[in-house]
């Protein structure tokens, strides 16, 4: 459905009114496409490429543009709080403790593996008060921490509630007498490194792994825990992230959020901004009607200072620019014509275009 | 009522408690197979309440083209038999099932057992799945659920007055970044525009009218709320707006409206015949969202009735009270339209306002365990 679109093109001299593009060489075979740009971004940051990043990584193969992204603080902070949203710790149970914050500056920095890291979060107040009581807190723990089902398990189940009480056993596999013990075998168990690998795997290329494949990541883990942004990159640079691309996937509410702010106000949203957003979002069975209408508030808001139209020295180019970014594909020549002539109209707006296009259906898919 | 005088009445119609558990039991032990599939998916229950007479309604069908166009796709039953308990109590007897006497001016939660806690507790429905509108007044969040030690908040409805429709998450986005002006007749133009090049190039598959109509009714609520809403239905108004809004934006299984403007007839019968009026219109808006939306068009029904009548003469200011016990008070119309139903149906039998709730439980599924009505007759196609 959506050609691939290398990002090196003359268009690029006058994205924005910035005119250095064109001396910007690379092999055009080597360059990125829009498409996969926009989708490495999300996928493995969150968010879309801020405008300075855009221009820069544009010019980056895809081999270069993972070195980059892979591993980096802006990786460990998304691939943190994807696990924050996965144990549901959020709204009120969000963790606020220092520890836990500095969990992706830990990553970051190699001195923390992704198994400690979920040990961490696991051991905190929040993941206690999210999941109150024996039965309720093994319950999460074997469920999403080790993947086990629960009614394929209740003798599990059961020792594990007497454990968290105090009571010794042998749970999963090994000793344990407390509620930090339960927490402990789950993360040291065979089934944890599994169960970690196949949903991050599923998280971002959208389909199952093969068991054989499983096998080897994990023993891979296994051997080096600190190994999983290698992991990460084959996956991304294998068969199954290719074919997820080229299907596209819904993007998700904190993302949309995310992407929100990056696009229309060129930053981040900060976490007071963000999370009623994406609270409002979630309530809704169908967010895609709100999604259009946070989009026209901040639009319509004053306070993100957008460029006039008088601003813009090559409208065109500036079209074409716009729907590279957000959909990560060149506009047809129809679209062209009839946004180029929008803008010549005397009362036209650049909210105009920009609402258009972020309360597109396209604009809620990478 | 306190917990005593609950005991009190509980212990006093101990008998027939017992005989509807009993009734109860027996359904329950009914196989599945019994239980028919049904088409609809979401219902509209309207309490067209404020007292309203079948004289200004089916007596002068040009007042009400909407109830007449549903009575004509759906079946219309002429003798709904109701109590004149007060509008609250007569109100709420239509979403318990339970007819009992209430103070005019009582605000308390019933211990009657409502037609959203049914619903919510049997099928295990989630919050935002059961919704009420109302058009005012404190008296009226008291529909969304009781205090029955068996059900009470947690099977309640979510309520909703004539202001607004968002949630309190939104509302913060709201303080911080402010309402979204209203566009010029230029900028929709163009935004119109250049959505159709959009929507050229995307094809069938991402083409979404059914989200562009709700964030129109998004749009309206937040740059206008209801506030452009005047006369003398304004209150009712605002309900069924508010009502259509939900419906299109949540789809929530059930979404309830409580009327009461047309009480205004107690002193003034033309502004009340204006209210029943101006509701049938307002109703016909909201049924036009239900067929209009690709998900609701085919699997929603909507039921109207009103809570009582009104006298059958007019008082000396040249209003209408209530409060003769004549067959104009005692009697109205119930108006049923869906999937699920007849076609063009009229039924003379006497039924009861309080068979509402019964009838909504078993068209999708619940045990109306404490109600005192029972299923309309000849409902069902």
């Amino acid at each position: 459905m959506f050609g691939r679109v290398p990002l090196l093109g003359t268009f690029f001299g006058v994205f924005l009114g910035v005119g250095d593009y064109q001396e910007q060489q690379a092999p055009p075979e080597a360059a990125i496409d829009a498409r996969s740009l926009r989708a490495l971004s999300f996928d493995l940051l969150g968010r879309p490429p801020l405008e300075s990043e855009w221009k820069r990584w544009c010019s980056l193969t895809r081999s270069r543009l993972l070195d980059e992204l892979v591993g980096s603080s802006d990786f460990w902070t998304q691939w943190f709080e994807e696990q924050l949203y996965y144990l549901l710790l959020v709204n009120n149970f969000r963790p606020q403790q220092e520890r836990l914050a500095a969990v992706p500056r830990d990553l970051f920095e190699k001195r923390l593996d992704v198994r400690e890291a979920i040990h961490r979060i696991a051991l905190s107040s929040s993941f206690d008060q999210r999941n109150p009581g024996a039965d309720t807190f093994v319950t999460v723990v074997m469920e999403q921490l080790a993947g086990l089902e629960i009614t394929k398990n209740p003798r599990e189940l059961e020792i594990g509630k007497r454990v968290y009480d105090g009571a010794p056993g042998t749970f999963l596999g090994a000793a344990a007498q407390s509620q930090a013990d339960v927490v402990r075998n789950a993360i040291q168990c065979r089934a944890f490194a599994s169960h970690l690998l196949r949903r991050e795997h599923e998280r971002l290329t959208r389909s199952k792994p093969e068991a054989k494949d499983l096998a080897g990541w994990c023993a891979r883990l296994e051997k080096d825990p600190r190994c999983f942004p290698e992991i990460v990159r084959a996956w991304i640079e294998g068969p199954a992230y290719a074919a997820r691309v080229a299907r596209g996937a819904p993007l998700e509410n904190r993302a949309f959020v995310r992407a929100l702010y990056v696009d229309l106000a060129d930053r981040l949203p900060t976490f007071q901004e963000a999370e009623p957003m994406r609270e409002a979002l979630d309530s809704l069975a169908d967010s895609a009607p709100l999604r259009s209408i946070t989009a026209r508030l901040l639009l319509d808001s004053g306070k993100l200072a957008p460029r006039s139209r008088k601003d813009l020295s090559d409208a065109p180019a500036w079209v074409r620019t716009q729907f590279l970014r957000f959909f990560g594909r060149a506009a047809t020549e129809p679209e062209l014509a009839e946004f180029t002539r929008v803008l010549g109209e005397p009362e036209a707006k650049l909210e105009t275009i920009l609402y258009a296009l972020v309360s597109s259906p396209e604009y809620n898919r990478y | 009522m306190d917990r005593r005088t609950f005991l009190k009445t509980a212990a006093a119609t101990g008998g027939v408690l017992a005989t509807a558990r009993l009734a109860s039991a027996r359904a329950a032990a009914a196989p599945a197979s019994a239980v028919p599939e049904r088409k609809t998916k979401h219902l509209v229950l309207v309490a067209f309440a404020g007292g309203v007479r079948t004289r200004e309604t089916f007596g002068t069908p040009q007042n009400v083209p909407t109830l007449q166009a549903l009575a004509d796709e759906g079946v219309l039953y002429t003798r709904a038999r109701t109590s004149n308990l007060g509008h609250f109590g007569a109100a709420l007897a239509i979403f318990t099932g339970v007819a009992e006497q209430r103070g005019i001016r009582e605000n308390a939660r019933s211990n009657d057992v409502t037609l959203f806690e049914y619903l919510r507790k049997d099928l295990g429905w989630g919050p935002n799945d059961a919704w009420i509108a109302t058009s005012g007044g404190a008296q009226q969040v008291n529909y969304a659920y009781g205090v029955h030690p068996d059900y009470g908040a947690a099977y309640g409805a979510n309520t909703l007055d004539g202001e607004g429709i968002f949630n309190r998450e939104f509302k913060l986005l709201l303080e911080g970044w402010g309402r979204p002006r209203v566009w010029s007749e230029a900028e929709e133009r163009q935004l119109a525009a250049l959505r159709a090049s959009l929507a050229r190039h995307a094809g069938a598959d991402m083409a979404d009218a059914g989200g562009a109509q709700v964030e129109r009714f998004l749009l309206e609520e937040l740059t206008r709320g209801t506030s452009d809403l005047t006369g003398p239905n304004a209150s009712d108004a605002k309900a069924l707006r508010v009502a259509r809004n939900l419906l299109t934006l949540f789809r929530p299984r059930v979404t309830a409206v409580v009327l009461q403007d047309a009480d205004t007839a107690h002193g003034n019968y033309g502004g009340y015949v204006e209210v029943v009026r101006r509701n049938d219109a307002a109703l016909g808006t909201l049924w036009q969202a239900v067929k209009q939306d690709p998900q609701l068009a085919n699997s929603t029904a909507i039921v109207v009735v009103p809570e009582f009548g009104r006298d059958r003469d007019l008082n000396s200011r040249r209003g209408l009270d209530h409060g003769d016990g004549s067959e104009d008070l005692s009697l109205v119309t119930c108006t049923c339209w869906g999937p699920d139903f007849k076609k063009n149906s009229i039924v003379k039998e006497e039924v009861g306002v309080v068979d509402v709730t019964p009838t909504i439980c078993d068209l999708f599924g619940a045990k109306p365990r404490h109600s005192r009505g029972k299923r309309l007759p000849g409902l069902f196609a």
